[in-house]
């Protein structure tokens, strides 16, 4: 059993419906100039290519990478890459294995892996062509020196359109939140405007006013239904703006988050309460009081399911829906826990703290792989993972840019004087940064934010009414119960952990009585021919009694043996010659 | 006492009769005399043969000789016994060695005996002549001197007549035996073979045989030969016996067909490695078409015979064919006919899909009105056939005709039933609404299906439209009626336009007074036309559906200065709905303007928006009762925000700028006296996390908040000051949280205590302290916990707190135990690493990897396995890919060569 919690788990072309993103999208691939990179093309984007040659004041062919790989060598290594990919791990020594006939079902089965990966492999190859663009810089030239206002000239019309903001100062600093497919944005404003935004046609598709503190939107399973958080509970509504649930179970909700696969709406509330509702049934999965506070740092880690809280003391802790116990609590920062964010791979996340410094976690590990000075109010990955943080008026972008997960500056933006950033969130799927901020909400280019291409059946921007209904259905049939959220999900059908310490005597003679009593209350068969009879019926029982009881002595004495083995070991290793054995027992009495 | 009597005898007899003992082997005579005496221990005759052999010249045979002399008398009391004793002869017979080596000598001796036997009947004494069983008798008959004499004989001329040579020769051999002359006691015959030939002497050998041929021409060749065949196989063993033949035989078939079945063994590995069997290859159906069943077929009876034979005949075949050319010819289709054919039909496809498309259209609308629109049409289309044909016209007349008659017959028209003649005895206006309004339907249908009547009567067509209008409800009437008298108003208008020019009427007086009785009339008319128009209004809000007045308010939400426009535009009316409807955007609309109000109420300070304080003084005038109502909105925190969402306009937004710094201007003071009330984060964030908050104090803020700039930039010194300490003693209480969460995960051990006084009688006791096994078991414990405490995942984490607790509902995602045939945890846990399902793997892969172990689809008969060559070292993933399977013809060829063998 696996599931398909994460993109990089999940096989892309599974249905060879893989799409490379439209030309009306917004990537940004194939900028060119003195700064970018030529990656690939379709004929929009050479468009804006020459548009940026005749702009640009020099002009270097030089930097016109070819975008051919060199050799069959590098092609081949590539793909050996991927199917390393697909291979999840390697399988089992089988050299070791006693029983043959499983050594040859295993080598079949092993055969089987291998020849999907490398199909799985081929698919991505030549299924998912586009690659996500990038900024590079040329000399002296920083890549963060490059402004919104420089990107604008250099990009195709239709990405272009992507840059904006929208000024509505009166119903303070807003939220925001995409769909999966990132066609759509929920917006709340805090004073209690809320609104559906189409961000590919850019037409507002409802907007209305509910008259209360709005402190976070979340979309749930598709755009047609989100959840605002409100002044006293959190609400649901559909796309017309018509109130469907008030879950007033929650509480005055702080934070809200969607766990997509598992249908479960997660909420903090003021007093630190964690609640997990299953939006489909309405069925409250977990209550859990945290103990730590008032917290408005939530994220769920989007590989497993766990839903992570910053405090106030500087911890970090992570839930599950099915225990009352943090699964990990960890001390981050010295200051209060300002902001999260997951890597989409699930094993990399990043916290800001007060104490000023933004720190990258290896979950694996629970190490710290890297620490930068800076605060931030927010934090977001991107699904290629670029990581925004944001503070005051000041945005920065970091990434990844060597491999090694060491995260350099990458592009800087500065709002208008006195816009406080409240939300990062890049859009899926578009090289877009989305930012809610106390005047309305802006938009910005950051170039190889967004995964190029998208599986349709995964998340498809240019979804029809009927394949979201279809694809609702499809979710709904999957939908994954609470339990199993773990820390690592690959655990599923493994083994079960057991404790390794030994269960105590009384559990032990506590289980044997419970077999026992079991055995007792057997019915026996009537039998006949003489078998029927009071003493052979009673003999029975008492066999059947004997049988339960046997392993449970069996491995008493086993264990009293070994015990009194080790004694004797113990007790020759003192053992004094026959002669001084007398003085012992005085010795040790004095 | 007989015993001795008969040594004594067999002394006298024993010169004469020892050497014919000697020769002779005669078993059935023994254990006649056996079994006649009734002397002595018997043996076995075969026991018996056996001692006979190796001494011939015992006491007992000449005992033996004796009583067979004395038998002789007596004998014919024990005939029946002599008879088994042949028997047994005969049975011995199968071990006599000498029948098995010369067998090919049988029919020679059989022969001469027999000849000898007759022979001697002649000289026998007249016994039993026709008994079959009585040569032992015979022989003992025999046992006079002459008789050997002759029997000797005889011996001779048997073996001249066989050999071929003198007797002389034999004679010779006789007399070098010298004195001893042998005399047969029997005569020699196949179950009393001669001495020589036990003895060895005498027997005729090959070479004996060969002799007579020296001479010959080939001699020399054969002799070669036969000396070949004497070195390669010597004596021919006796058979064994059939039980151990036959286990040999087994054993032998064993071995063969084991060896035989080896060749099996490649294809078995294979169906056994193979991860999945398929039984579904060649599905062979035999027949596919109707034509190949046809072609199959062979005429049988003989009719069908005479029609095939009529079918196949070469002379119609031909006709046939020539007839069919020229009928092709005279087919033969001019292009363009054809494409004219094709073009019309595509026409006509093409006419019908629209059509088709249309009703599609047409059925998917779903206004009323339409509908009503198109009925009328039709109805009309359907009037004007009428007129056209009179056919049709009947026709129609029928039908409305026999749907009255189907109505009359409900009898929902009259208010003739029990019903209505109850309701209508006790008055109409007791009844309720429905009840009235039943009775309303029945007199109105009534009416109409009178109408009806008389029209078909009247044969008039044009009273079909008022009563199709009739059939609306009540309320149409009325608005119908209304417009016709606005129209006749209007109409009365224009007419009196038209002014004489000539005449007494266009005197000036007379105009002038013409005209001011116009005046009257045209304002009576606009009077009566504004009431028209204003209970056309109200029946229209009545029906509540289509209202326009709804709309326009939609439409107006969109903010800013429109609003007050709109307002005015839509005041009056609003004005009489606001009580009357519930509507819920005139429920928004009423709570816009309570925020107006609030506004003004809460923020003196701020003269803003002109436009809606217009708004305000608007709405004080009309609508000061609902504001009433909506005083517990306005005290709301929520009340406070502005309806102003789109600040595109520029003027707004600048207005709003403004005010919010004017705002802030204001503002500052209650900020800083109040720091302390405020979270801190509120300010840090810009997001004022706490604005949520009831008071009216707080309200200000929240309307601060939604201010720029300067609020967020400085927070308040002990603001700063707790802040910068807030994190101080983090890491001393993350180590105590995370001491406590260890101490509940593994608990301390329970430190070894004594009941007080127990066990303490003594001085010395109590010195001892806690007896050694509980402290030993303390100390157990504690070594126990710490290795515990080592092996947690977060041992060598100082900042990290992972909980061990196992969850009991994630339990039943894994496996209880190891599956069957793994025996390592690590080797299963990798073997399901990879998932198999169509959402991680290529639609390629996924087949092979979720292939069933045996593919059959139902109904497919499994043959049993056929032979076929297997090359066993290929690999078995090479041919789970390729089509491997088993056969399905039945030459079943590996299993008739076990058969065979096994039969062997």
């Amino acid at each position: 059993m696996c599931f398909p919690l994460a993109a990089p788990n999940t096989f892309p072309g599974q249905h060879s419906h893989t799409h490379s993103a439209p030309p009306n999208g917004s990537h940004l691939r194939p900028v060119t100039g003195h700064w970018f990179r030529f990656s690939s093309g379709d004929l929009l984007s050479f468009l804006g290519f020459l548009e940026a040659c005749k702009m640009g004041d020099k002009q270097e062919n030089d930097t016109l990478v070819k975008v051919k790989p060199s050799s069959e060598q590098d092609i081949s290594d590539e793909l050996d890459q991927r199917i390393k990919k697909y291979l999840r791990g390697e399988g089992a020594n089988l050299e070791n294995l006693q029983d043959r006939k499983l050594k040859g079902q295993l080598a079949v089965r092993e055969d089987l892996y291998g020849k999907s990966a490398k199909a799985a492999a081929k698919a991505e190859k030549w299924l998912m062509p586009s690659e996500a663009g990038y900024l590079e810089a040329d000399g002296i030239e920083k890549t963060w020196r490059i402004k919104q206002t420089d990107l604008v000239r250099a990009v195709d019309i239709s990405s272009s359109r992507n840059q904006y903001d929208i000024v509505l100062p009166e119903l303070g600093p807003y939220i925001l939140d995409f769909t999966l497919s990132g066609r759509y944005m929920v917006i709340g404003g805090r004073k209690g405007h809320l609104g559906i935004v189409d961000m590919m046609k850019l037409s507002l598709i409802k907007e209305f006013q509910v008259r209360e503190t709005v402190r976070d939107v979340v979309f749930l399973h598709n755009e047609l239904f989100f959840a605002a958080a409100q002044k006293k509970y959190p609400y649901i509504y559909n796309r017309d703006g018509t109130e469907l649930h008030c879950l007033k179970e929650h509480g005055a909700v702080l934070r809200l988050q969607f766990l997509k696969n598992h249908f479960l709406l997660a909420s903090i509330n003021k007093f630190g309460q964690l609640h997990y509702q299953d939006v489909t049934t309405g069925v409250m999965a977990g209550n859990f009081r945290t103990g730590m506070g008032r917290t408005n740092v939530m994220q769920v880690n989007p590989f497993n399911g766990v839903v992570a809280l910053g405090h106030s003391s500087g911890t970090v802790t992570m839930w599950k829906p099915t225990s009352s116990a943090p699964l990990i609590k960890m001390l981050c920062h010295h200051g209060p826990v300002s902001a999260l964010a997951f890597h989409s791979n699930g094993h990399l996340m990043a916290t800001a703290g007060k104490d000023k410094k933004i720190k990258l976690w290896d979950l694996r590990k629970f190490e710290v792989l890297q620490t930068v000075p800076g605060h931030a109010n927010t934090l977001d990955f991107s699904q290629k993972g670029l990581l925004a943080c944001g503070t005051g008026s000041f945005i920065q972008v970091l990434n990844d840019s060597s491999g090694t997960l060491n995260y350099s500056r990458y592009m800087n933006h500065s709002m208008a004087k006195g816009y406080q950033v409240g939300k990062l969130l890049f859009r899926p799927y578009e090289d877009v940064l989305g930012i809610g901020h106390s005047m309305g909400w802006s938009s910005i280019l950051i170039p190889g934010s967004g995964e190029p291409n998208f599986d349709s059946w995964v998340a498809n921007p240019f979804e029809t009414s009927k394949q979201r209904r279809e694809k609702e259905v499809h979710s709904l049939l999957d939908k994954l119960p609470p339990e199993t959220i773990m820390l690592d999900p690959s655990k599923i059908g493994t083994l079960k952990p057991t404790k390794n310490e030994q269960r105590s005597k009384q559990e032990r003679e506590a289980e044997m009585e419970e077999a026992i009593e079991a055995a007792k209350g057997i019915k026996l068969k009537k039998k006949t021919k003489g078998r029927n009879k009071a003493s052979k019926r009673m003999q029975k029982k008492q066999e059947m009694i004997e049988k339960v009881r046997r392993p449970y002595l069996e491995q008493k004495t086993k264990e009293e043996e070994q015990f009194s083995r080790k004694k004797q070991k113990v007790s020759e290793e003192i053992e004094l010659p026959k002669s001084l054995q007398r003085f012992a027992s005085k010795k040790g009495a004095s | 006492m007989v015993e001795t009597k008969r040594k004594v005898r067999d002394d006298g007899n024993q010169g004469r009769k020892r050497p014919k003992k000697k020769v002779k082997k005669q078993k059935s005579s023994y254990s006649k005399i056996k079994a006649r005496k009734k002397s002595g221990p018997r043996l076995p005759s075969s026991l018996q043969k056996e001692l006979e052999r190796l001494s011939p010249s015992t006491t007992l045979d000449s005992d033996e000789d004796v009583d067979s002399d004395r038998e002789i008398f007596g004998k014919d009391l024990y005939e029946y016994e002599e008879q088994q004793a042949e028997e047994e002869s005969k049975k011995n017979r199968r071990y006599d060695p000498v029948q098995v080596h010369k067998s090919q000598y049988e029919m020679p001796d059989e022969l001469s005996e027999e000849i000898k036997d007759e022979n001697l009947e002649s000289d026998d004494e007249d016994e039993d002549n026709d008994d079959n069983y009585n040569w032992g008798k015979r022989n003992e008959e025999a046992s006079s001197d002459d008789y050997v004499e002759e029997d000797d004989e005889k011996h001779a001329r048997m073996l001249k007549g066989i050999i071929g040579m003198p007797s002389d020769a034999f004679e010779e051999r006789k007399k070098k035996r010298g004195h001893a002359v042998i005399q047969e006691l029997y005569p020699e015959s196949e179950y009393n073979p001669s001495r020589d030939i036990v003895d060895g002497d005498g027997r005729i050998s090959i070479e004996d045989l060969l002799n007579p041929l020296r001479e010959k021409s080939g001699y020399s060749e054969l002799r070669r030969r036969l000396q070949q065949i004497e070195k390669k196989y010597g004596t021919i063993h006796a058979p064994l016996p059939k039980a151990d033949q036959a286990r040999l035989e087994r054993k032998a078939a064993s071995e063969w067909s084991n060896k035989d079945i080896t060749k099996w063994e490649p294809i078995i590995k294979r169906n056994r490695e193979t991860p999945s069997v398929n039984f579904d290859q060649k599905v062979d159906l035999e027949f596919t078409t109707v034509g190949a069943i046809a072609s199959e077929f062979e005429p049988r009876t003989e009719f069908e015979r005479k029609i095939a034979a009529l079918i196949h005949d070469d002379k119609l075949m031909e006709a046939h064919k020539k007839d069919g050319s020229r009928l092709l010819e005279l087919n033969e289709v001019s292009v363009e006919d054809e494409k004219d054919r094709q073009n019309r039909i595509a026409k006509m496809r093409s006419l019908l899909f629209r059509h088709e498309m249309k009703a599609k259209h047409v059925k998917k609308i779903k206004s009323k009105t339409y509908h009503r629109l198109l009925k009328k049409d039709k109805l009309k289309a359907a009037s004007l056939q009428m007129e056209m044909d009179p056919e049709a016209a009947k026709e129609f007349a029928m039908k409305q005709e026999r749907r009255r008659a189907e109505e009359r017959m409900t009898l929902r028209h009259t208010n003739q039933n029990r019903w209505a003649r109850r309701i209508l005895e006790r008055g109409l206006n007791t009844q309720d609404d429905g009840t009235r309004a039943a009775i309303a339907e029945q007199l109105q249908r009534h009416a109409a299906l009178t109408r009806k009547i008389n029209s078909m009567k009247d044969s008039s067509s044009s009273s079909d439209d008022t009563s199709d209008e009739d059939d609306a409800d009540g309320s149409d009437d009325d608005r119908a009626l209304l417009e016709k008298a606005k129209i006749k108003t209007l109409e009365v208008l224009e007419e009196e336009d038209a002014v004489p020019k000539s005449g007494l009427l266009s005197l000036p007086f007379m105009r002038r007074g013409l005209e001011k009785r116009k005046e009257a009339a045209a304002e009576e008319a606009k009077l009566a036309l504004e009431e028209y128009d204003s209970t056309l209004k109200k029946l229209e809000n009545a029906g509540g559906s289509e209202d326009p007045e709804v709309a326009t308010i939609s439409g107006r939400r969109v903010f800013g200065t429109a609003k007050a426009q709109i307002l005015d535009a839509s005041n009056k009316v609003k004005s009489d709905k606001f009580y009357g409807s519930t509507d819920s955007e005139d429920d928004l609309e009423a709570r816009e303007h309570g925020d107006m109000v609030s506004n003004r109420s809460n923020d003196p300070q701020k003269d803003v928006n002109s436009d809606s304080v217009v708004i305000l003084e608007d709405t004080d005038t009309h609508q000061e009762s609902i504001f009433k109502n909506f005083n517990d909105i306005i005290r709301d925190a929520g009340a406070k925000t502005t309806y102003e969402v789109a600040i595109f306009a520029s003027n707004t937004w600048k207005k709003a700028k403004n005010k919010n710094e004017e705002d802030t201007k204001v503002n500052k003071s209650p900020k800083l006296i109040e720091p302390a009330k405020q979270d801190i984060k509120d300010i840090e964030m810009g997001f004022g996390e706490d604005n949520d908050t009831d008071s009216e104090g707080h309200m200000v803020d929240g309307v601060l908040s939604s201010g720029p700039k300067l609020s967020y930039e400085l927070p308040s010194q002990d603001e700063l000051v707790r802040q910068a300490f807030a994190g101080d003693d983090v890491e001393d209480e993350f180590e105590k949280n995370k001491q406590e969460i260890l101490n509940e995960e593994n608990p301390e051990p329970e430190k070894p205590l004594l009941l007080p006084g127990w066990g303490q009688w003594t001085h010395i006791q109590q010195k001892k302290g806690a007896p050694s096994w509980m402290l030993k078991e303390h100390e157990s414990a504690e070594r126990k916990r710490e290795e515990a405490l080592k092996k947690r995942k977060d041992a060598h984490l100082r900042h990290v707190i992972i909980s061990e607790k196992l969850d009991k509902k994630a339990e039943k995602l894994h496996a209880k135990a190891l599956p069957y045939p793994f025996t390592s945890k690590e080797v299963f846990e990798q073997s399901i690493r990879v998932p198999i399902g169509p959402e991680s793997n290529p639609a390629t892969a996924i087949g092979a990897l979720n292939r069933p172990e045996v593919v059959k689809r139902p109904g497919v008969i499994i043959n049993p396995i056929a032979f076929e060559e297997v090359n066993p070292h290929e690999r078995t993933e090479e041919r789970s890919g390729g089509k491997h399977k088993l056969k399905k013809h039945k030459g079943n060829v590996g299993k008739t060569k076990i058969m065979q063998s096994t039969k062997a």
